[in-house]
């Protein structure tokens, strides 16, 4: 007992004579953060996004968002539109609070704002002819069929030939899936992280943004149900809560 | 003669201890028990002690209510030196008494120290244990943040299955009906003055008993416990061969109760405070709230029961090993003491510990719960994507969105609730994954109904890709007959609507 006491008297002479970097010591703020209190930037990429995009925005199953050339393409304001309602169609979820999702309006900016100071390099890629982000809805399907055969085949297969050495993208369940934006961003930013050129790294020059359209259009035009003329009925993106109540719950113990 | 002898005379005339003091720390303890098995005992007093202290200087800064409780730990935590070097003395404090009252226990029962003459202590033992795990329960409440709100949630659906009063033992125990800030006044009482204070009572009168009773002689074969000549025996033994406990034996009980002290404060260092986890908001849903860890069993077994026998178990199991406990020196009360000749003590004690401990490991990664973030947070294996075709990279993007990660690991992380899915596609074939994804079964939901026939396709062909290079795909023999017998075209082909 005296040596206890002893010995914790030892151990407070030592912290208090100024070891202020123990291991115990807790770090500034609360051990656990409120959720809505979190704005850094890398945690709320880390905690909402890297699951789908990849950890470092590419490499992940969806748009490589780290993807230069994506970053000169888009805005902030369509950034910001993007993750708090969602891509209509695809299966990007809403992420506001206000359309069902649980980031707040400061957390969607914290996130535009960490995605544009880490991957956007400029708008050096501006010059460059760099097609449009938004579909002007002017894409010819016939024409499309053709730059499809000239662009795309080498890699995808011919339409209604065997299918080429990067998968399918005529598939109908694949058409489904797809948001018509994403088959855009998709040409003209390509892959990079998967070895797809983006617009400008063609057989022979780079498409433009009339031929981007078109081929846009042939895809659409192949999606199973589209009604002729049309591309596609944009179908409301789901929040992330709702996503979260489809879950059951399972409690444990507490059940 | 100096003044402070004086004034110990003068009070020493009055109050008379001196006497007893000296025949209780010079009393002859049998030789082999000042062993370093005996030193546990006393370890848990001294524990109990520091709790006292260390509680006492938390309670000068801790606000008992339910607005306040939380953030005076941050003041603790932040603001005041040392602040959280006390609270980490006094929670790992905490589980180190829980931990050496458990070992004390098992050494006494071990030793067959409940029989003749010290049932009652072993009595008074049983109810120190309750305590002790009480104080624990109750100290964690008083951190009042979300393991705090899990904790009470685990006590109100225990005590809710009560029949018939149910109900009212739920609002008995939490002030009301909800938790709220009496359930934080109800504990804090509890922990603060109600237990500590019939502990101490019960802790001495425990030490007395041993000091009355000596201490238990170290068991032999053969030599058995019988009621008409174990004392005479005793004191035989003590006289013989015994050596006083001032000196003989009190040097080990203080080394060993100043290294765990020691321990105490290196956790506390090292580790640092325990919580307090996050505000307790239940609108906050991306929590995994954890108990601390003598409670994790709890959770396992209740995860792991059969929910039809969960409510009897839950209720009555606990009933049962009390009234063992209790009962046992009363039944088992005389006879052998030695462990070599007590085969069925050993067992039980080896069972139970390895019981104990595989639930608590168990309960530290909290397999059945799912994984809240895993959809969003947790990356699809980068390996898995680089060599996914478009339609399986959909599937993935099912994968997550679906949540199928909040219980499914892939690359070692997500969920644990359902098995790791990173090869998967060597046990199942397409047919068994289309059936697992739209029927689920065996504790995974059915979602059937929540996918399109487009992402079930994407899903299947997704999971599919989950293989290591090195290990075929399982494919279904009987369809591979159907195929050859009714060949399907060679090559596929990009579909293209006409
Ligand atoms: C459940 C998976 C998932 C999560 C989590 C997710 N996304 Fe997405 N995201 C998608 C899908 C699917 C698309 C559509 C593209 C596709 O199908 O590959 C998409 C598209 C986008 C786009 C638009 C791309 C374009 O064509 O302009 C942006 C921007 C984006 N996501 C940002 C984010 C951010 C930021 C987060 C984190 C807050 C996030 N996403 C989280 C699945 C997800
Ligand atoms: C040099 C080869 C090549 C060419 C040319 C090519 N792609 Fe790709 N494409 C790829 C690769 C590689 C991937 C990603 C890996 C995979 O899916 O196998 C891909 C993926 C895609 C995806 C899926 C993207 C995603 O996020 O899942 C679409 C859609 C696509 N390509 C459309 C097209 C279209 C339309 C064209 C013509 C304008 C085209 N590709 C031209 C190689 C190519
Ligand atoms: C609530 C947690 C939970 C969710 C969510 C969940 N699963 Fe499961 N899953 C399980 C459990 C538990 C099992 C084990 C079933 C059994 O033992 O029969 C399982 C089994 C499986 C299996 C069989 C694995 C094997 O090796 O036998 C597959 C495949 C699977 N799940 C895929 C999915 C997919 C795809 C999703 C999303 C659509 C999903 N799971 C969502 C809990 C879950």
């Amino acid at each position: 007992m005296r040596a206890g006491v002893f010995a914790f008297a030892v151990s407070c002479a030592l912290l208090a004579s100024g070891c202020n970097s123990l291991p115990g010591k807790p770090a500034p703020g609360p051990e656990v953060p409120r959720p809505e209190s979190i704005l850094s930037p890398q945690v709320l990429f880390a905690q909402n996004c890297s699951g789908c995009h990849g950890t470092e925005g590419q490499h992940g199953p969806a748009t490589p968002l780290a993807s230069p050339v994506y970053q000169a393409l888009v805005d902030d304001a369509t950034l910001r539109r993007v993750i708090s309602r969602g891509l209509p169609g695809s299966m990007m979820p809403a992420f506001a609070q206000s359309a069902g999702g649980e980031l707040t309006d400061a957390q969607v900016d914290s996130i535009v704002r960490g995605i544009r100071a880490k991957w956007n390099k400029g708008d050096a890629l501006k010059v460059a002819n760099l097609p449009p982000y938004a579909d002007d809805g002017k894409g010819d399907a016939k024409a499309g069929e053709q730059v499809y055969a000239n662009n795309c085949a080498n890699c995808h297969g011919p339409a209604g030939g065997k299918i080429g050495e990067a998968g399918s993208v005529l598939n109908p369940d694949f058409m489904t899936l797809m948001a018509p934006q994403t088959f855009r961003t998709t040409v003209i930013v390509g892959r990079p992280d998967l070895g797809m050129p983006d617009w400008r790294d063609q057989m022979d020059s780079p498409m433009t943004a009339q031929q981007v359209s078109d081929v846009v259009a042939f895809l659409m035009a192949q999606k199973p149900n589209a009604p002729a003329g049309r591309t596609q009925a944009p179908q409301a993106t789901q929040g992330a809560a709702h996503q979260r109540a489809l879950q059951p719950r399972i409690s444990g113990g507490a059940r | 003669m100096p003044w402070y002898k004086q004034a110990y005379d003068w009070v020493e005339r009055r109050v008379q201890l001196e006497g007893f003091v000296k025949e209780s720390a010079e009393h002859p303890v049998p030789s082999k028990t000042a062993s370093w098995w005996y030193v546990f005992g006393s370890a848990s007093f001294v524990l109990l002690l520091l709790q006292i202290v260390t509680g006492i200087l938390l309670a000068l800064v801790y606000v008992p209510s339910a607005g306040s409780a939380w953030s005076s730990l941050q003041v603790l935590n932040h603001q005041l030196p040392l602040g959280w070097f006390l609270r980490g003395m006094h929670g790992w404090g905490s589980n180190f008494m829980v931990a050496v009252v458990l070992i004390h226990m098992c050494q006494v029962f071990l030793f067959g120290a409940y029989k003749f003459p010290r049932e009652l202590t072993w009595i008074l033992g049983v109810f120190l244990l309750l305590m002790t795990l009480g104080m624990a329960f109750t100290g964690q409440v008083l951190r009042f943040d979300q393991d705090a709100y899990w904790g009470l949630g685990i006590g109100a659906s225990i005590m809710s299955r009560v029949p018939f009063i149910g109900r009212q033992l739920v609002e008995f125990m939490l002030g009301g009906p909800i938790i709220a800030g009496a359930t934080l006044s109800r504990f804090f009482t509890l922990h603060v003055f109600v237990i500590p204070a019939t502990m101490l009572a019960f802790a001495s009168l425990h030490v007395w008993l041993v000091l009355k009773l000596g201490i238990n002689e170290w068991p032999t074969p053969g030599r058995l416990v019988k009621r008409e000549t174990y004392i005479q025996e005793y004191n035989e033994l003590t006289h013989k061969d015994g050596v006083p406990f001032f000196s003989g034996a009190i040097w080990k009980d203080a080394m060993f109760s100043a290294g765990i002290v020691l321990a105490v404060a290196v956790c506390a260092l090292l580790l640092g405070p325990i919580g307090p986890t996050g505000v307790p908001d239940p609108t906050i849903v991306q929590t995994v709230p954890k108990p601390d860890f003598f409670f994790l069993w709890i959770y396992s077994a209740l995860a792991f029961l059969p929910p039809s026998i969960e409510t009897p178990v839950m209720l009555i199991a606990p009933v049962i090993g009390i009234i063992v406990m209790l009962v046992l020196p009363f039944v088992a009360g005389l006879g052998e003491k030695s462990w070599y000749r007590r085969p069925v003590a050993v067992l039980l004690v080896v069972v139970l510990a390895a019981g104990f401990a595989t639930l608590t490991h168990l309960g530290t990664y909290v397999p059945w719960s799912p994984q809240m973030d895993g959809w969003s947070a947790d990356p699809v294996p980068v390996h898995f994507v680089d060599q996914t075709k478009p339609l399986e990279r959909q599937g993935a993007i099912v994968f997550q969105q679906k949540q199928c990660r909040n219980c499914h690991q892939m690359g070692g992380l997500g969920g644990r609730r359902g098995p790791s899915l990173d090869d998967v596609a060597t046990r199942l074939t397409e047919d068994q994954l289309v059936r697992q994804v739209t029927q689920g079964g065996g504790n995974m939901p059915a979602y059937g109904k929540t996918l399109s026939p487009a992402q079930v396709t994407a899903l299947v062909a997704f999971l599919e890709t989950l293989h290591p290079s090195n290990q075929p795909v399982a494919i279904d023999a009987s369809r591979h007959v159907a195929e050859t017998n009714n060949p399907a075209p060679k090559e596929p082909v990009e579909a293209i609507r006409p």
